[in-house]
């Protein structure tokens, strides 16, 4: 016995609303998005009310959960170090602000000595940087 | 009897464009655009030098707010709480607009609480904050 199958033609599949909803999605990121920021993924910084505008540093320093400090990912650096590094980078000179990425679980201690160590070194201006999380209720 | 010329063009056949790289292009750009945007809004606190190394003086007293390791604060010195320090605050504002507000917060205290406070006194009214060690959170490793 023989049975016929109807062979079923395959259809192309419409491909414009595809493109439609990624081209909406690429929108929406570009709106929505800013271009990301040197933040380190590991530093979580502290919320803040205070709806300020970023406008970052020339030079930023992290402040870890360990309370040590850090300028890119790797060993720490010592206090003096830094104020040896914004005195040969010209930051001093310039009258640069210094920007701190302190994570918010670290402790008062190492920024108020931080804060001591670069007004020492001749640093006018720390930002801490902060993560706006809107108005308070 | 005259013929006609024919010409006979042969049909080209519409070809289907190929969306396959197109589509491959879009979803790069997306990937591109979703891995280099930040949806974060950061801000910034201007943290002003120490006292006695170039800030700006007030002709007022300053105002000395300490902040315990808990979270705990006190005005002058002694328990305050939140409310209270805010009614002090602006009132001390209201006399003085350069009201200098020391905060002293205590070796252990997060800075996160720190952040905090810092909104709570902006909040209140204080234009000049600054930053102190609290002189009685002496730590001997220090010396």
């Amino acid at each position: 016995m023989k049975i016929n199958r109807q062979r079923r033609e395959i259809k192309s599949i419409d491909l414009l609303p595809l493109i439609n909803v990624v081209f909406l999605l690429i929108l929406f990121v570009l709106i929505a998005g800013r271009p990301t920021t040197n933040h380190p993924q590991q530093i979580e910084v502290a919320t803040s009310t205070q709806d300020s505008e970023y406008t970052g540093a020339a030079f930023a320093v992290w402040l870890k959960q360990d309370d040590m400090f850090y300028l890119s990912e790797g060993e720490s650096v010592t206090l003096g170090e830094l104020a040896d590094y914004v005195k040969s980078a010209g930051i001093v000179e310039q009258g640069l602000p210094v920007e701190l990425i302190a994570d918010r679980r670290a402790h008062a201690k190492p920024l108020l000595a931080f804060r001591a160590a670069m007004a020492k070194a001749g640093v006018g201006e720390i930002r801490l940087k902060t993560q706006y999380e809107g108005a308070a209720q | 009897m005259s013929q006609a010329l024919q010409i006979t063009r042969a049909r080209r056949k519409n070809p289907m464009m190929g969306l396959t790289p197109l589509i491959d292009m879009i979803f790069l750009l997306l990937l591109f655009f979703l891995l280099g945007s930040d949806f974060v809004s950061y801000g910034q606190s201007r943290l002003a030098p120490p006292r006695g190394t170039g800030g700006s003086e007030s002709a007022s007293q300053p105002a000395i707010v300490t902040l315990s390791e808990a979270g705990k604060l006190h005005w002058n010195g002694a328990p305050v709480s939140s409310e209270k320090l805010a009614q002090d605050v602006a009132a001390l504002v209201a006399r003085h607009d350069d009201q200098l507000v020391v905060l002293m917060p205590a070796g252990a205290a997060e800075v996160q609480k720190i952040s905090d406070t810092l909104d709570f006194l902006v909040e209140a009214g204080a234009a000049s904050i600054t930053l102190e060690r609290d002189v009685f959170d002496i730590d001997l490793a220090d010396f």
